[in-house]
């Protein structure tokens, strides 16, 4: 009874809140009802025509403030070739807001919350545009599209419509602009101390049965040593996010750092519970082996990264986690100069039950929120033409990466060159010049995504590697779109939270040997009374509601 | 005094104990402070293998040249610098003149003064209506950003009210009468016997500031305007925070260990050589304030 009663006073707060809204709204509709035809008056500095593929260059000086993402590793510099360039190139100037990297979600949050945003507001991953959504500060960028030609073309020409789709609010537009992969590209897998495998007569692994082959050899030739040590188990909720998170993919099951409760499944078409899938228990049951036979090191799951690190380079352990910059910046740096003749590779994630898939939507990337004070001023479609070319179109893309032909870069067919005399990220160390600390460019802010060709340019040998061989990989079906209401997203985030908590406990405790695996069906109804069942319909609802909705 | 002429057996052992002890927590205390000193004179590779400890391993110079280079660090530097001496002269100012004003106990409203200290100790605007203020009122990108919102600490105030209740009003009387002002009383009587607060003070105040990221993160939009412990704060927590981390590889390339070592110490370096002499007052003004005469 008292429960129902605070619900209903939450009804009626969210009534009195909605009534309150719709009055604003209703003010601010006429505006909307002529937004469209206004945009007519909001041409300053505009292209009349500018079509895909084209230089965007304003009709006059423009300049734009922009929140700047500022990276310790290249800090900003008003004398970058970058903003000159792009000056030179658009006669549009960027006024960027500096934020320290290590803060960069508060002072956003911040920044929106007291309408003091600047226009253009990147860096952002999605889910986290959701919580501004209801305040009215972003725009709805999807009403806008039509004004950038380079980014409709993309999402047409690498199918991405689903992925957009996926991040469709219960209005059923988007508010942030993702970057766009043509391809998948993946990030982390298993990296092996090759010398050693090959003084033990082992072949690199392709299967995770064979990685138990390997790692069981080893165990017998070093008994005393855990063969395999792991890392990134700190600052993420669910521990060794990247093992689990390539290990879950050959499962067929999203865990680690992309662990939600819920998962589509494509066969039943229906989303359904993630840690119920057969898949997940088999993920589970295999690092319960890897554990038990004192093949992992249990403490992969508790440590720090450095103190993973240190038992690769002092040969405690020969396997561990990698992604193609550790594996050649530190795996690969530090060990040429700790062991003598050490060798490391890494290899394709190794396959599993679900054959060669790898996760669905990781072919959007960070993107760009647009300020909805933007749409007030007379540059607003400038502005919307500009962020088209800068981040959607392939100049645009390829000045953010590389900057600028025949002064920082050469290009012969499509490989990139750099120009002797400047390094990235350590590719010359006796350098005078860095391409992003000193010239501005490859910064994150604007730099990611795109084509595979450009994305793969800056490729090691290593990388190119291991991304051809998981380019043959079948992608997981993506979920159709199923955005909640606002009331429901409260709900569902009140439900979410202890759900993962103890997903992810119990699953270390299973993995660890703390829970018998008999267990495993108590662990299950344990959910069910988290209401684990409640979460999954309410996102099934949610898609059909949208699909009727928006077909 | 007895006692201290000639220690029992039991002040003895209290006294060894004492001492065994307080070596403990000074060496538990002091360890983090060496072992980045130590870090900061060691090579990469030996921090990365964890070979650091106490004393510097393959010790190289390089790292603290690499790190004077740096314009942005010696221009966050001088930031700094400026901010804590501006603002903790400001809030010196403001807060001895309210302390002085509230230990007048003939004052009229001195209790709804008190009331208003007071209440921000419990009750705070908030994040977003304070930088909404600070912006409203201009002072964003300036550095009253910084130096006015911390001018006053209540807790510093307090203390200061009450040791200026401490000293006997007679002396004030008497200069009264000799023909001082209210403000001569306060700048030629009080303050001169105020050293110990006073000093007690500036040292509260300039250690805050110069520690504080904060507000400056908050109100300040351009990397050249931010204090070094922005600075600092980016380089140690920026490329190791966890929200990117499934994302974008390239964000991931970590900041050397030896020069944020580099960083910490030069950074700690000038309170580590303020402190020892203005210490001896802090112990006699917090003292001071505390027991009412």
């Amino acid at each position: 009874m008292k429960n129902r009663g605070q619900l209903s006073r939450r009804q009626l707060l969210a009534a009195a809140g909605f009534v309150g809204l719709a009055t604003l709204t209703s003010c601010g509709s006429g505006d909307d009802g002529t937004d469209s035809k206004d945009l007519a008056k909001k041409q300053d500095g505009a292209m009349k025509e500018y079509k895909a593929g084209q230089q965007f260059r304003a009709t006059e000086a423009l300049s734009f403030s922009m929140l700047h993402n500022n990276n310790p590793v290249y800090p900003t510099k008003d004398g970058w070739l970058f903003w000159k360039e792009l000056t030179k190139r658009t006669r549009v100037t960027l006024k960027p807001v500096d934020v320290p990297l290590a803060d960069y979600e508060k002072k956003r949050g911040v920044l929106i919350g007291s309408g003091d945003a600047p226009f253009l507001i990147p860096k952002t991953y999605h889910p986290s545009e959701v919580a501004f959504v209801s305040s009215g500060a972003i725009l709805p960028v999807s009403d806008y599209v039509d004004l950038m030609p380079n980014f409709r073309a993309k999402v047409k020409k690498w199918g991405l419509e689903p992925e957009i789709d996926s991040i469709r609010q219960s209005d059923g537009k988007y508010y942030l602009l993702p970057g766009l992969h043509e391809r998948v590209r993946s990030g982390y897998s298993l990296s092996l101390r090759t010398d050693v495998l090959d003084k033990h007569g082992l072949s690199l692994p392709t299967t995770w049965d064979e990685v138990y082959d390997v790692l069981k050899a080893l165990k017998d030739e070093y008994p005393s040593k855990y063969p395999m040590t792991d890392r990134w188990s700190t600052n993420t909720p669910f521990p060794c996010g990247a093992l689990f998170q390539y290990l879950g993919q050959a499962y067929g099951v999203r865990a680690g750092w992309s662990y939600d409760n819920i998962s589509y499944d494509g066969k039943a078409k229906k989303f359904v519970s993630t840690a119920s899938q057969d898949g997940y228990r088999g993920m589970v049951e295999y690092l319960r082996k890897l554990v038990a036979e004192k093949l992992l090191d249990p403490e992969a799951f508790t440590q720090q990264d450095d103190q993973a690190v240190q038992k690769l380079l002092a040969e405690k352990s020969y396997v561990i986690s990698a992604n193609p910059q550790e594996l050649v910046q530190n795996y690969r740096y530090n060990l040429k100069k700790q062991v003598k003749g050490a060798k490391i590779e890494m290899v394709p994630v190794p396959l599993g039950p679900a054959g060669p898939v790898v996760n669905s939507g990781s072919r959007l990337e960070n993107g760009v929120m647009v300020s909805s004070k933007a749409l007030d001023a007379d540059t607003f479609v400038a502005m919307m033409q500009f962020v088209d070319w800068l981040w959607y179109s392939d100049d645009g893309q390829e000045l953010c990466k590389w900057g600028v032909e025949g002064v920082t870069f050469t290009k012969s067919g499509g490989t990139y060159k750099l120009k002797d005399g400047i390094t990235l990220m350590g590719s010359d160390p006796d350098a005078p010049k860095d391409l992003q600390k000193d010239f501005g460019f490859f910064n994150g802010v604007f730099t990611y995504g795109g084509s595979w060709e450009l994305v793969s340019s800056n490729f090691s040998a290593d990388e190119k590697k291991f991304q051809d061989g998981m380019a043959q990989r079948q992608e997981l079906p993506i979920g159709p779109a199923h955005p909640l209401r606002s009331a429901e997203q409260e709900q569902a985030t009140l439900w979410d939270t202890p759900l993962k908590d103890h997903t992810i406990q119990n699953t270390l405790k299973f993995v660890l040997s703390k829970r018998p695996m008999a267990q495993w069906d108590d662990f299950l109804t344990e959910l069910k009374a988290k209401n684990l069942q409640q979460l999954v319909d309410l996102h099934n609802k949610a898609a059909d509601r949208f699909e009727k909705e928006n077909g | 005094m007895v006692s201290a002429d000639r220690p029992t057996r039991g002040d003895r052992v209290f006294r060894r104990a004492n001492a065994v002890v307080l070596t403990l927590v000074v060496a538990v205390t002091l360890y983090p402070f060496v072992n980045i000193i130590a870090r900061s004179f060691s090579g990469e590779r030996q921090i990365r293998a964890g070979e650091v400890t106490l004393w510097p391993r393959g010790v190289n110079l390089t790292t603290y040249k690499l790190v004077f280079q740096d314009s942005m660090f010696w221009r966050n530097y001088g930031n700094t610098v400026l901010y804590t001496v501006v603002s903790t002269a400001v809030a010196m100012v403001l807060t001895t003149c309210y302390a002085y004003v509230l230990s007048k106990r003939q004052l009229r409203g001195r209790t709804a003064l008190i009331g208003i200290a007071v209440f921000t100790m419990f009750f705070t605007g908030g994040l977003i209506p304070n930088y909404v203020l600070i912006t409203s009122l201009g002072l964003k990108n300036s550095i009253w950003a910084i130096a006015l919102p911390n001018a006053i600490s209540v807790f510093n105030l307090l203390v200061m009210k009450a040791f200026f209740e401490s000293l006997p009003s007679d002396l004030e009387e008497a200069a009264q009468i000799d023909g001082l002002s209210t403000y001569g009383i306060l700048l030629r009587i009080v303050l001169p016997l105020s050293k110990a607060v006073v000093a007690t003070m500036v040292l509260f105040y300039s250690v805050s500031f110069w520690n504080s990221w904060f507000s400056a993160f908050l109100y300040l939009d351009r990397a050249d305007l931010m204090p070094v412990t922005v600075y600092l704060r980016n380089m140690i927590l920026g490329a190791t925070g966890g929200s990117n981390a499934g994302a974008a590889t390239e964000q991931l390339s970590q900041v050397g260990a030896n020069i944020q070592s580099v960083t910490i110490v030069l950074t700690a370096l000038p309170i580590l050589c303020v402190y020892p002499f203005v210490q001896r007052y802090f112990v006699k003004g917090v003292m001071l304030g505390a027991v009412k005469g």
